[in-house]
């Protein structure tokens, strides 16, 4: 037997989370597509593809306040941000699912990123498999899969009147209303997705480090920060400290290695000051470095730098050509 | 005809690279989607086969040759990118000796996306009267039959007519989403200041917040170190991942400069710009 909630009952279990929580889903907005607080469930889209941005920013706000310094009469205090409400992020598929399990690793290695921990701990995950993957999609060659319920806590798979539910974690089971019910029900099966030849990735990167192709590579990318930011596994932020009156904000915003002087340090130098290396950068964190450090790639697959990028740099590509690269190269 | 564009790019391509007049020529070929086009550099003779153009072939490539100001360069030019050129050598940006520029009349390209061009021409090559690029060393393609140019300001004009407030409300609005990726301004041939001001830590003069005041600071200060310069290749709305229609408020102000100098930016080298120069008899309306 599996677990089965009615679109109908669908919709109201949805109007109560609502009610009740902060829900983010995705919704059309200036014709984007984007992870955004609703308000009405009608406005949730549910059959897409992928949304311009990833939900990372639930999680990893693009600017958020990490805490402030008061002062008065004398006396100087430190107040740390807190999350004080519950959110749901709805909708999501599971790529992106795994994108949070992935910043998990840096944010919530000790010592801990305490916000990001809060944000993760106060929100429930209620995942949509993915049905329609695009061209650029890879997920399966990244670990991951269209289908896969492994980052979630709850995933809802369309069948028959309604959807099929999963409840993965704890967290899941709770949330559940009373209306999901047993039905005899057979699950679709999932979509086929395009592969890469990333098997050994990892070890072929090591012995391509030098080799002019980075450079080459790097001739057309114009160093904006757009694939990073639409990239659901890319953490780089940036801090300053605000002054207002007597009060005093430690802020983060979102930073890129592709942007230039990301690197310079006191004195003007700049370890990765050529174009070369900063793009290699980008490829370097994600299939190399990552894997070294946490024991996972980098990327989920989701295709969205390969869409977003405005002079077609295509990670399916460069994973091509390092493994052609690093065949030549040999051992 | 478009397929013969790229042979006789590639053709020159060969003759300049095998003759040791560039050291690389930049063009385009197509992308990894297999319906756009991306930007080429070719520095031998056996990859100008790639060379390719046709309507996708968006990109303004005279932003790169920024990056090779020491080195002998071929760029391939629509006549709106040929316009940077200028632009580029009035400002003294670049060298004309060192450029060699494949200039290609231009009957407009399409808007594209990821995996998709469009069946129309971009909204602004529909008003363009630009077919022949304003600078080139070599000219492939034929120009258009000339026709009367349209009303080329109509939503400049829309916008004009709305109240102070209902402009502040749309361009806050539109403002608001921008995540200050910079590809408009990475994109933008214009847009080449060594430390831009938003990355200027003495003065702070915006700080690093990706919010709604900081955006503001951000899209109106780029647009107005444009004014007088902007050529009009609309890169910087094609990058935007936001859609943040850029093109119109880059057009109002090429309109306002129009009006009160008779002046457009990269339609010449020599001439001199508006805010290079002061003629005794501009009033512009200060002190009145």
């Amino acid at each position: 037997m599996t677990r089965f909630i009615s679109k109908k009952d669908l919709i109201t279990w949805l109007e109560k989370l609502i009610q009740e929580r902060i829900l983010i889903a995705p919704t059309t907005k200036n014709g984007l597509l984007l992870f955004q607080p609703v308000s009405e469930v009608e406005d949730i889209v549910l059959d897409f593809q992928n949304t311009e941005l990833s939900p990372k920013e639930c999680f990893f706000s693009a600017t958020e306040t990490l805490f402030a310094v008061k002062r008065e009469d004398g006396r100087t205090e430190l107040v740390p941000a807190t999350v004080d409400r519950d959110t749901v992020l709805f909708g999501l598929h599971p790529c992106d699912a795994m994108g949070m399990a992935i910043n998990d690793k840096p944010f919530l290695a000790e010592p801990a990123d305490t916000l990001y921990g809060q944000h993760r701990a106060r929100t429930t995950l209620i995942g949509l498999p993915c049905s329609k993957p695009t061209t650029e999609c890879f997920c399966t060659s990244m670990g991951g899969g269209p289908h896969d319920p492994t980052h979630l806590d709850v995933l809802l798979t369309e069948a028959e009147d309604g959807y099929i539910v999963q409840a993965v974690t704890g967290k899941g089971e709770e949330i559940l209303p009373s209306s999901v019910v047993e039905r005899e029900i057979v699950s679709p099966p999932p979509p086929s997705v395009e592969p890469v030849p990333a098997a050994g990735i990892s070890e072929v990167m090591e012995r391509v480090f030098e080799a002019p192709y980075w450079s080459r590579l790097a001739d057309r990318c114009i160093h904006c920060n757009i694939c990073a930011y639409v990239c659901p596994t890319c953490y780089c932020f940036d801090v300053r400290d605000y002054a207002n009156g007597g009060r005093i904000e430690r802020v983060r915003s979102w930073e890129s290695c592709q942007s230039p002087g990301f690197t310079r340090i006191a004195g003007g130098y700049d370890p990765r000051s050529s174009k070369g290396a900063r793009l290699r950068q980008r490829f370097y964190h994600k299939l190399r470095y990552f894997p070294q450090e946490f024991g996972a790639l980098g990327c989920v697959g989701c295709g969205r730098c390969i869409r977003a990028c405005p002079v077609n740099i295509d990670i399916r590509e460069v994973i091509s050509d390092v493994q052609k690269l690093g065949a030549k190269i040999g051992t | 005809m478009r397929q013969e564009l790229g042979q006789q790019i590639g053709e020159k391509a060969r003759e300049l690279l095998s003759s040791g007049v560039v050291e690389c020529v930049i063009g385009y070929e197509r992308a990894t989607d297999g319906v756009t086009a991306r930007p080429l550099f070719v520095y031998g003779v056996e990859d100008v086969d790639r060379l390719i153009f046709d309507d996708t072939c968006i990109h303004n490539l005279t932003r790169y040759l920024l990056n090779r100001r020491d080195k002998n360069t071929a760029v391939v030019a629509k006549p709106c990118d040929s316009r940077a050129i200028n632009l580029l050598l009035n400002e003294k940006q670049i060298e004309r000796e060192k450029v060699f520029i494949i200039g290609v009349a231009c009957q407009g390209v399409v808007e594209t996306r990821w995996n998709q061009a469009g069946e129309t021409l971009q909204a602004r090559c529909q008003l363009c009267s630009q077919h022949t690029p304003v600078v080139y060393d070599f000219l492939v393609g034929e120009a258009p039959p000339e026709q009367p140019p349209p009303e080329a300001y109509a939503d400049v004009l829309e916008m004009e007519a709305r109240s102070a407030a209902e402009r502040e409300a749309f361009w806050q609005e539109q403002f608001d989403r921008c995540i200050r990726c910079y590809a408009c301004r990475q994109v933008c041939p214009g847009c080449y200041c060594s430390e831009c001001f938003v990355e200027q830590l003495d003065p702070l003069w915006v700080g690093i917040r990706i919010a709604p005041a900081e955006n503001q600071i951000w899209n109106t200060i780029r647009a107005f170190h444009l004014v007088g310069r902007c050529i009009g290749c609309n890169e910087c709305e094609r990058v935007c991942p936001l859609n943040i229609p850029l093109s119109l408020l880059n057009r109002k102000l090429e309109k306002e400069v129009w009006e009160l100098f008779g002046f457009q930016a990269g339609m010449s080298a020599e001439a001199v710009p508006p805010f290079a120069t002061f003629e005794k008899e501009e009033k512009l309306g200060i002190g009145e």
